[in-house]
């Protein structure tokens, strides 16, 4: 039962009892939910002939069809279904909610149905986004909200934990589950929404939360994503994660048009490791190995296209018409990966990012202040190296040193303040909010005698490939939970909850955003451990740049505040 | 996974504030009821031409009337489509049994199975080429929101046609394989034959040559003659079914056409939704600007350019009176 098949049978139990031609009718967000998982032949199967959303709705009356409404309860929504009740345009009226309704909102929706036309109002909880099988997200649009304090823009605030909390209540309704909840103390958002789901976990929906208990609880982690920053900032070298730190992906799609020149099919492509084989088996692998496996798909391809060249008799034509589909569908394919993968390339040359990556991972990964300095000083005097790569190598320098040797730190700064792109105070406000003073765990592993030993035998077995060496701080986190040694004066449990056994189901959620790296670490994870299994989500799917932005964002806010 | 059931709640609230509300309702009914029902058939009917709107209505019952419509034409003609796959699906069933027992080794010519696999394969192939020419008008040019309900139909049923189509070809080519080792097999036999004869006629030379020669032939002759009358049925066959195989290749290239690619970007959700609004806009463009064009048209300067030099001849005319 992974996230990606739990949504699937959301949607499925929703179409199945409801016979005749349909029409599903979505909101923004539950568009998301149901395109990451099902496709429009899956649709086409189950009788469901037209999709809308419930904004762009004409007055075209279709009284032979049955509405499916699939909304999350928000006011706005039900206003919205409260208008089309009273005018009805279908046959029948079925109603689905990604979360839980509240009273007040079922009565305006009684009250406005003077037709009778519902006949069934459920409440299924697919409430979020599930992009893989162990990782989902919120795609919350004002993600930066989790940097201020709440005292800054308590409106804000409230919105970002309310839908939050809601997402994360789905996720273990969906699994049927009641976990007890621990946060990482330092972050202030991460208590606030720790305690919000305790309390709608425990208190306010206690009957619906009320499943089976099992010899070991499951768990749910809130932690900050400032205590891990270098991962977001990271140049990614795996397939998934660095075609998002690259071009970018959304809902697993991957928007080509302003890249370079693509063919007209592969300016937007899909990338779902449940629908393509050859994504699945290649997603985690590193960006050699890739090059190595997409070449060995190209030569099989060209084997069957020069086969198909070949029609002499009437059965080789026959043949060939009885394969098309699958050829075809073959062709699609190879090109979508072909394409991606010279984009990239092109990319890595353009912006000289092998060179910059590997000074990225020694500063992530390995010691030596001098050496750091002076590499990261010729790099930012390179001119072929693009701003944003500069900007990055400086933070992370900072982060790294920060306390080492704080007028080498100025000097870089200074450096960087003739790039246009640079808003000055960046570097300072970042080690504000993520500094080692604001972090819990161990990053770096220099805190802690065992990591630092480990660390150092690290160092001398040498790393496989030096451009995956660094492994995100999430990595540890899982570790610890697996022995049980997460420490409870870094990571405190919510009110009197106590934590039966280890946990064989853990849901860690990453305020802020997860990146792909991590969502990496987690599945490789699982698959290695099938005792323990993890689930990863977060409010977005970050990349260097959503950071950076979100980072800029919550500067100019405070500093709009401030003054 | 966890659901909860809001219905029962939903409907105790419903039936209480329809209690609330009938007062202030029943009364305006007597008045308002019937005509408000008869104008929004009236306007629903001039609104959409192709759809039937009935209103049942009654007056006497306190609860709320309902407009039950008829569906449009269209979908008649997509129940039809779906009723000829279901046949020509029973009638497949039938064929494969037929093969079975044509390929069985039988003492009589099989005549019989013969021609009801003829028949079959002809009744199929009209079926699923009828049904496919159905498909093709079911598609509509109006950009509205049926025409996408349309079309969604339309795919949906291409990719039945298609499967339909492309398991029937699969068992045409695997009778027609097994069909062509059985009639080696059997060429084999009179083969067969004549060597055996050929044989005898080498150890009896002496004497009866001539006779027997001539009885050899014969017999020969006769073998021959069978052998190629049976070459020649199975050589019709034959050809007969690489038609019908031709003719659904046909078939299945226009409707790889309608066909989805699942997996691809066209096969997303999200996808389509946008798609869907901004050709409806283009559409609405589209009209707006064939308005405008047509405002401005050709046809309007004619007609005024004409009476201006009917005016001028007029006078023209006149003049030429005043003058002379």
């Amino acid at each position: 039962m992974t996230l990606v098949s739990v949504v699937r049978d959301y949607i499925d139990r929703m179409l199945q009892d409801i016979s005749g031609m349909k029409v599903l009718i979505l909101d923004p967000l539950t568009v998301s939910i149901v395109s990451v998982v099902y496709s429009q032949s899956d649709l086409l199967k189950k009788e469901v002939f037209l999709v809308e959303t419930v904004d762009n709705m004409s007055k075209e009356s279709m009284s032979h069809l049955k509405a499916v409404y699939f909304l999350r309860p928000s006011s706005d929504n039900i206003q919205k279904l409260r208008r089309q009740l009273a005018a009805p345009r279908f046959a029948e009226y079925h109603l689905f909610f990604s979360n839980i309704l509240k009273i007040p909102q079922i009565q305006v929706l009684a009250d406005s149905d003077e037709q009778e036309v519902v006949k069934q109002v459920q409440e299924f909880y697919a409430d979020f986004c599930a992009i893989d099988p162990y990782h989902f997200t919120l795609n919350i649009n004002a993600n930066h909200v989790y940097m201020l304090p709440t005292v800054a823009d308590p409106h804000s605030s409230q919105i970002f934990c309310d839908r939050t909390v809601d997402g994360i209540a789905a996720v273990f309704l969906a699994l049927k589950k009641r976990p007890v909840i621990r946060y990482q103390r330092t972050s202030d958002i991460a208590k606030r929404i720790a305690q919000e789901t305790a309390k709608l976990m425990y208190e306010q929906e206690s009957g619906l939360f009320d499943f089976r208990r099992t010899e070991n609880s499951p768990l749910l982690l809130v932690i900050d994503r400032r205590d891990d920053p270098v991962t977001p900032l990271l140049n990614q070298w795996t397939y998934q994660a660095m075609v998002h730190e690259l071009i970018g992906i959304e809902d697993n799609k991957v928007d080509l048009r302003n890249i370079g020149k693509v063919p007209k099919d592969q300016q937007e492509v899909v990338l779902s490791s449940v629908q393509d084989d050859f994504f699945k088996a290649n997603m985690y692998e590193n960006f050699g190995d890739l090059g190595m496996n997409i070449k060995r798909m190209v030569d099989d391809f060209q084997q069957i296209a020069k086969s198909n060249q070949h029609i002499q008799t009437i059965e080789d034509m026959a043949k060939f018409v009885n394969n098309y589909p699958e050829y075809r569908r073959m062709h699609g394919n190879v090109s979508k990966h072909v394409t991606l993968v010279t984009e990239m390339s092109r990319i890595v040359d353009e912006r000289k990012l092998m060179l910059v990556s590997q000074t990225e991972q020694d500063l992530a990964c390995n010691s030596g202040q001098a050496a750091a300095l002076e590499v990261v000083s010729n790099l930012l005097n390179n001119e072929s190296v693009s701003d944003i790569d500069r900007l990055r190598l400086i933070l992370l320098y900072a982060l790294r040193y920060e306390k080492d040797s704080p007028v080498h730190l100025m000097q870089l700064c200074n450096k960087l303040s003739r790039t246009a792109k640079y808003k000055p105070g960046l570097v300072q406000f970042l080690l504000k909010q993520a500094g080692v003073d604001k972090r819990t765990g161990d990053l770096y592993g220099n805190r802690d005698l065992l990591n630092i030993a480990r660390n150092m035998a690290r160092g001398l077995k040498g790393a496989e490939n030096v451009y995956t060496q660094h492994q995100p701080l999430l990595l540890q986190t899982m570790e610890s939970i697996m022995k049980g040694r997460l420490r409870d004066v870094d990571y405190p449990l919510v009110g009197n909850h106590f934590q039966q056994g280890r946990p064989q189901e853990v849901v860690i959620f990453i305020v802020g955003g997860t990146t792909y790296e991590e969502a990496r670490t987690v599945a490789l994870h699982n698959a290695a451990n099938p005792g323990t299994r993890f689930f990863l989500g977060g409010s977005v799917v970050l990349n260097s740049k959503r950071f950076l932005k979100d980072l800029e964002e919550v500067q100019r806010i405070s500093k709009s505040t401030s003054v | 996974m966890a659901t909860r059931n809001r219905t029962p709640l939903y409907r105790k609230y419903r039936d209480a504030l329809r209690s609330v509300r009938v007062p202030t309702v029943s009364s305006s009914y007597a008045n308002g009821g019937p005509s408000s029902s008869v104008e929004m058939a009236a306007a629903s009917l001039l609104k959409n031409p192709s759809y039937v709107p009935l209103s049942t209505e009654d007056p006497t019952n306190s609860s709320a009337h309902t407009v039950i419509g008829l569906p449009p034409a269209w979908v008649d003609l997509s129940e039809e489509i779906t009723v000829n796959i279901q046949n020509a699906k029973r009638k497949m069933v039938e064929l494969s049994k037929v093969h079975e027992r044509a390929l069985m080794p039988s003492f009589g010519d099989g005549k019989e199975e013969h021609h009801a696999i003829e028949e079959l394969t002809l009744e199929i192939t009209n079926l699923l080429k009828r049904s496919e020419k159905r498909l093709m008008k079911l598609a509509s040019n109006v950009p509205s929101e049926d025409s996408s309900v349309r079309k969604n139909v339309q795919r949906s049923l291409a990719s039945d046609l298609q499967n339909l189509s492309m398991e029937f070809r699969k068992r045409q080519n695997n009778y027609l394989k097994r069909l062509r080792q059985l009639k080696e097999g059997q060429d084999g036999a009179p083969d067969f034959g004549i060597d055996l004869n050929a044989t005898r006629t080498a150890s009896h030379e002496d004497g009866e040559d001539e006779f027997e020669d001539v009885g050899f032939n014969d017999h020969q002759m006769s073998q021959l003659k069978k052998s190629e009358e049976f070459t020649r049925e199975r050589e019709k066959e034959i050809s007969q079914v690489v038609e019908s195989v031709n003719e659904l290749a046909q078939i299945m290239k226009d409707l790889s056409i309608l066909v989805i690619d699942q997996g691809t970007i066209v096969d997303r959700i999200d996808y389509n939704i946008q798609n869907v609004a901004s050709t409806v806009e283009e559409g609405y463009k589209q009209l707006q600007k064939a308005e405008r064009t047509q405002k401005k048209g050709g046809m309007v300067m004619c007609a005024t350019v004409l009476v201006i030099m009917c005016f001028v001849m007029l006078v023209l005319l006149v003049l030429k009176e005043i003058i002379f």
